[in-house]
């Protein structure tokens, strides 16, 4: 009762002091949260209010956490980047915080993880003890290590997957927007047919065929240097400009290509190998489309037609003219991007189709401990809850980065 | 036109209005008085960012997203109280009492709606007529605007209707529940000069027909000498000065005025062929040209260009001169003909010429804001081209670059450094100017270079121009629409129509009659400085004669007729 | 009216090019597989004997091409040929789940599609005040959510602690249509809550981008009031981009479909596709793929002829 009474004093105190001191839009907030709680205590009762409460105490938890992780970068920055975050909403410092977090989560992963990835400790699903600050899954392995693992393993995975299907829709958007005519015509049909198939549907169509436990490391090798060889073609039809450049240049992307393939099929296995892979194949239809937008966007301006006039060669016109000019769009897409690489991964895992045991992941995890949903546990919610957090947390810089650019544009 | 001085229906005091930009409020209007009376046109002139547009809002009590109107401002239309009243009251106003007419027509109108139906829209809402009143109205008002088939032309859509023609309806729709005061802003900016003649003609007629007052915004001076009883010169947010126009013509008080109002002093002396038979530098031979296999936009082109001389193509927009530019630079190959370059046939694609041909031909363009990388310092966007042709490195380079910048009379050290949207738009163009000189041609394409700029700011670029072509004995080829800039700086003209050449010769011939009929055409069409310009004309010439009526009336070939203007 | 009708036409006869590249790319991916079909259905330990058997009796000594052909004339007519696990016919396994995920589908399509667009509609004349940007949080964190997530949570609070909605979305025979509706309202909840955020976003940017047109400005300038220039201004140039953001919304509802279905444990082809996948079921794979893609490729297509025959510019030719 005294909680009760305590709440919605306060609640009212705030909102009164907000209306006092003119703040509209804070008192907007605070005083439909009044009465929205009212509402809340006449059906749900005291929990009700309670969850309110804590969830309120959190947003603001994080909201001061935000503000103080804003104004360290902001410390910590050269003059013109402390100008740009100033400006940046709680949301964006929010997301830079989450993100930051996952990245130590990852990269020190073996450090803090205080048990083992695929280590056994205790019997199946036994509850949170001082061992095992979120109890054992569904083998008795700790979940809050194999979380750890699991920011590591997905990130990962996403990042690369990201990673190379941004450098072949880039590169591929770029020279179409440079070259223009047959080229672009040719490469925006191909983008169009591999668009008009969901991709989770497609993704499920080649995992059928290359994926899963029956992926064979020699497949993967071959597919990666075929993927390496592609890259580098367009790469080479950007740069070279006469015969003997093309045929140095065809020996290079090989020996390349060979070399990226070795060096991946050493540090992930096949099926890990075959994901990224497709991921990167479904995604660069996508990062090709906005390149070639954005792309196409400076390709019209004057100064590009003055480059042509003066004889510069493809090559230079991305590096120089293009690229500068479309930096700002690009990496908003990238997080973009991700965000869609890193959901479809977590949802191929969460089927059972993408990252394999015993490797941890997010994704996996989930569906293992699924079962424990019907007892009314929350623990196979937290991986699920990671997976949205990192996303959230990604989205809300994007967000701000398209809402400057665009503001840039008015 | 008598002015009821007595009879005041708009006055504004102390007016100022914030925009928000870079998460701060910014003032723009900085505390400007208005008084007009009923029947009165006011003309607001001033340079880009003065403010013009803004103010035409606020008079009718609207403020566009993103700006404000500061308390204690104070808009006052017969006698209601704008910057207090509730927007129901605003609203019940605009349409019927204030009308506004925008400065792109095929943009303001709903492409959804045919022009009638958002004709009769307000006297409708307004229950000034019924629907079927309001549409003979339309039809009447269409008919007093020269609109062609008056009783048919509201029953299209926007995009079924030229520019020209809607920017009439839209003056029609402003006048549809004749109010007392309709603002126009800058109504003819976008349009051809031909073209613009007649809505000029129009709106000054209907608005004398029913005694209207009117705001006339616009930068064109000899635009707003024709339409309006007084004028108001604003600099920057702040009034420079107001009087009736003919006083203001004669009499400017204050320099900023003045400088607005001087006749262009600069010319550059005429220069002639040479006569001892070497080749012309640019020789364009019997040019056709088209988009992939679209129609064809040139057709039959030729002309010659001499070392050292400037040679002005003139024409409105459509009728190929920007082509014939891409045709000679070799972005666009021809379909028949050739481009010779001192007497050598010259690669019709840009990607099969030489270095050495790429060098010798340079452009400038209209809008140096996208002419020039946004991201690339100054230094690099001069000195990449001396890198490119000339091969110079490190000091060398940079010595040059020096030089190049001291030629544009800008400060090396100042702006080695900066990037382009660093600086303001007489200095980009003069960037633009360093950066085809940096590649030591002979000849350089000016496309426009001056209409994107401020009178004062262009005639410097003008002298630079002239300054630059006798010091480096550059040949020019000059691509505007503006006659101004034509007798100032061209040695020769050529006049293009529809993708033809129809007349070309030396300056002083163009300039003196007998001119081909559409030669004719465009010069009388240029409005003057001349309050009485426009009723002149219309009385020579007859109204039915002006515009693009008349243009569709003349044949290429005509033979030349002795003109009513020189 | 001819330039519209050529115009749908031509777009028609794409979408059917990019269904036939799509048809050839699903069959051919499969021919990509290491070793083929039948070794892949018979394993590692396959004697040769039996292979070949297998192989003549799957038709796989024929050329690629011509089993194509058979493949694709077989699937105009519906028929997919059979399982390569259970033998039965791939027809007969997913012809009444896809009537069941088209039922899920469409129950969130009801819910979701008005609710979104009246919700972006407001938060686009709202925009910038503190209910936008709430709006905004709230629905970036719902996109960024993944449907299991959702799915769990309401299956936490909805069925196990409050016992509202079963958790698992079972259909059986002789069931009311009302007892239909509550059985599988958590997973259509769940496509709601993901189909929402995005679609309410999209109408938000579609109706803010058509505001700031020039004719708008005019419309306020010649005093229309506000509710009047929504209706008869913005509103009849809305269809086009309203229509795109349906469709594309509908579109992403058949990728969602698959994890829902598969976290209700409900009976949709989204569950036979994940199935067929983990047993490396080709032809239940292909069927699978095929039927979704021209779902997809349909809608889109539906997105595109009602831009074009809503386009005042197209109707009413110079």
């Amino acid at each position: 009762m005294v909680f009760v009474i305590l709440y919605f004093a306060l609640l009212l105190l705030l909102s009164c002091g907000a209306a006092y001191y003119n703040q509209r839009s804070a008192f907007l907030l605070l005083f439909s949260l009044t009465l929205v709680s009212l509402v809340l205590a006449i059906i749900g009762g005291i929990p009700a209010l309670r969850f309110v409460a804590i969830a309120a105490g959190m947003l603001l938890a994080a909201g001061m956490m935000s503000y103080a992780f804003r104004e360290f970068l902001t410390a910590l920055a050269s003059d013109e980047m402390a100008k740009e975050l100033r400006t940046a909403p709680l949301t964006a410092a929010f997301g830079m915080f989450v993100i930051f977090i996952v990245a130590v989560m990852g990269i020190f992963a073996p450090a803090i993880a205080p048990h083992g990835e695929a280590e056994i400790i205790s019997q199946a699903f036994a509850p949170p003890d001082n061992n095992m600050l979120l109890g054992a899954d569904q083998l008795g392995r700790d979940m809050f290590s194999r979380i750890i693992y699991g920011a590591r393993n997905t990130v990962a995975l996403a990042l690369c997957g990201t990673v190379l299907a941004f450098i072949l829709g880039a590169m591929a958007g770029l020279l179409a927007a440079t070259k223009g005519g047959f080229f672009d015509g040719t490469m925006g049909r191909i983008a169009d047919v591999i668009m008009s198939i969901p991709s989770l549907i497609f993704a499920l169509l080649m995992l059928s065929i290359f994926g899963g436990s029956l992926a064979a490391p020699s497949t993967s090798a071959w597919l990666l240097f075929g993927f390496a060889v592609i890259v580098g073609t367009l790469f080479l039809a950007a740069a070279a400009y006469s015969v003997l450049s093309w045929i140095i240049g065809a020996a290079i992307v090989v020996g390349v290509s060979f070399a990226f393939a070795l060096a991946f099929t050493s540090v992930f296995d096949a099926s890990e190998v075959i994901l990224i892979l497709v991921v990167a194949v479904i995604y660069s239809p996508r990062v090709f489309r906005l390149t070639r937008a954005v792309a196409g966007n400076v390709v019209v301006m004057d100064y590009i037609e003055a480059a042509k006039l003066r004889g510069e060669k493809n090559w230079y016109l991305i590096r120089r003219e293009i690229l500068p000019n479309s930096t700002a769009p690009l990496v908003a897409e990238f997080g973009l991007e991700f965000c869609f690489v890193f959901l479809l991964i977590a949802g191929l895992s969460f089927l059972g189709l993408g990252i394999q045991p015993p490797t941890a992941d997010w994704g996996s995890m989930v569906r293992e401990n699924a079962t424990l949903i019907s007892f009314g546990e929350i623990t196979p919610l937290i991986p699920a809850a990671a997976i949205a957090l990192l996303t959230v947390a990604v989205n809300f810089v994007v967000d701000w980065m398209l809402h400057r650019s665009s503001g840039l544009k008015e | 036109m008598s002015l009821k001085k007595t009879d005041v229906l708009l006055k504004i005091r102390d007016l100022k209005i914030q925009g928000y930009s870079d998460e701060t409020w910014v003032d723009i209007i900085k505390g400007v008085d208005l008084t007009l009376h009923r029947g009165e046109v006011m003309g607001l002139i001033g340079e880009s960012g003065a403010g013009k547009s803004t103010i035409g809002a606020a008079a009718m009590g609207y403020a566009r997203d993103g700006t404000r109107i500061v308390e204690g401002s104070s808009i006052e239309f017969d006698g209601i109280e704008l910057t207090t009243s509730t927007e129901g009251e605003k609203r019940a106003l605009r349409g019927s009492r204030i009308a506004y007419v925008a400065q792109s027509a095929a943009a303001s109108f709903n492409p959804a709606h045919k022009l009638i139906d958002q004709h009769t829209e307000a006297p409708v809402q307004y229950r000034i007529k019924k629907r079927l009143e309001a549409q003979e109205d339309a039809i009447e008002l269409y008919e007093r605007l020269r609109l062609p088939n008056p009783g048919e032309i509201g029953f299209r859509y926007p995009h079924q209707v030229s520019g020209g023609q809607l920017q009439r309806a839209m003056t029609a729709m402003a006048m549809s529940c004749r109010p007392d005061l309709i603002i126009f802003d800058e109504p003819t900016t976008a349009l051809d000069v031909t073209t613009q003649i007649e809505v000029l003609a129009a709106i000054r007629d209907i608005v004398d027909q029913f005694n209207t007052a009117a705001i006339y915004i616009t930068h064109d001076l000899a635009v707003v000498a024709q339409m309006a009883d007084t004028i108001k010169v604003l600099l920057k947010g702040e009034e420079v000065e107001e009087a009736p126009t003919d006083q203001m013509l004669e009499n400017p008080q204050e320099d900023y005025t003045k400088s607005l109002w001087a006749v262009r002093s600069f010319t550059s002396p005429q220069k002639h062929r040479p006569t001892d038979g070497t080749p012309p530098l640019i020789s364009v031979k019997n040019v056709d040209a088209s988009y992939s296999n679209g129609p064809k936009i040139l057709d039959d082109v030729s002309f010659d260009i001499y070392e050292g001389m400037t040679v002005a193509v003139v024409g409105e927009s459509g009728s190929g001169k920007s082509t014939t530019a891409r045709v000679i630079t070799g972005l666009l190959p021809p379909s028949e003909g050739e481009v010779l370059f001192k007497g050598e046939p010259f690669p019709a694609y840009y990607k099969d010429r030489s270095k050495d041909q790429l060098r010798q031909c340079q452009m400038i363009y209209q809008m140096a804001d996208t002419a020039l990388n946004p991201k690339v310092q100054i230094s690099e966007i001069i000195g990449r081209p001396a890198q490119f042709y000339s091969g110079l490195k490190g000091t060398a380079l940079k010595t040059r670059v020096d030089e190049l910048l001291d030629l544009i009379e800008l400060e090396p050290s100042k702006y080695y450094n900066r990037y382009p949207p660093e600086l303001s738009g007489g200095q980009k163009q003069r960037i633009g100017i360093a950066r085809a000189l940096a590649a030591e041609p002979s000849f350089i394409v000016c496309d426009e270079v001056t209409s994107a700029l401020d009178q004062l700011v262009a005639e410097g670029i003008l002298r630079l121009l002239d300054r630059l072509q006798n010091e480096l004995n550059l040949a020019y080829m000059f691509i505007t629409h503006d006659l101004a800039t034509v007798r100032s700086i061209a040695d020769e003209v050529v006049v293009m129509q529809n993708g033809q050449v129809v007349e070309q010769g030396p300056k002083d011939d163009m300039f003196t009659p007998p001119h081909h009929p559409y030669t004719d055409l465009l010069l009388s069409s240029v409005p003057e400085m001349d309050p009485n310009w426009l009723t002149t004309l219309l009385e020579e010439r007859g109204v039915d004669n002006i515009g693009d009526a008349a243009a569709a009336k003349i044949d290429p070939d005509d033979d030349k007729v002795e003109g009513t203007q020189a | 009216m001819g330039d519209i009708l050529t115009l749908v036409g031509k777009r028609l006869g794409l979408g059917l090019i990019i269904l036939l590249v799509i048809s050839l790319i699903i069959f051919f991916m499969v021919e990509l597989l290491p070793g083929d079909i039948a070794q892949a259905v018979l394993g590692q330990s396959a004697t040769p004997e039996n292979l070949a058997a297998l192989r003549r009796e799957m038709g796989l000594d024929q050329p690629a091409i011509v089993r194509y052909l058979a493949w694709l004339s077989e699937a105009i007519t519906l028929d997919f040929g059979s399982s390569i696990v259970t033998d039965a016919r791939v027809t007969e396994i997913i012809g009444e789940r896809f009537m069941n995920t088209l039922f899920l589908a469409a129950y969130a399509a009801v819910i979701a599609v008005p609710v979104s667009i009246i919700l972006g509609v407001i938060v686009a004349l709202l925009r910038n005040s503190i209910f936008d940007r709430v709006a905004n949080v709230i629905s970036l964190s719902f996109i960024s959510s993944p449907e299991f997530f959702l799915g769990y949570i309401l299956i936490l609070y909805f069925a196990v602690k409050w016992g509202m909605f079963p958790a698992i979305a079972s259909l059986s025979e002789g069931m009311t249509f009302l007892e239909l509706l509550q059985r599988t309202f958590l997973p259509a909840l769940t496509l709601v809550l993901v189909v929402m955020a995005h679609m309410m976003r999209m109408t938000r940017a579609a109706i803010i981008n058509l505001l700031a047109s020039p004719y708008i400005e005019m419309a306020r300038l010649k005093g229309a009031p506000p509710w009047k220039v929504i209706v008869k201004h913005a509103l009849p140039n809305a269809w086009a981009p309203i229509i795109n953001v349906v469709a594309l919304n509908l579109a992403y509802l058949i990728t969602g479909v698959v994890l829902v279905e598969v976290v209700f444990v409900y009976p949709g082809i989204g569950q036979a596709l994940v199935d067929a996948v983990s047993k490396r079921d080709f032809p239940v794979v292909q069927a699978c793929c095929l039927i979704f893609a021209a779902t997809f490729i349909l809608l889109n297509l539906a997105a595109d002829v009602g831009a074009i025959l809503t386009n005042p510019r197209l109707r009413h030719p110079k």
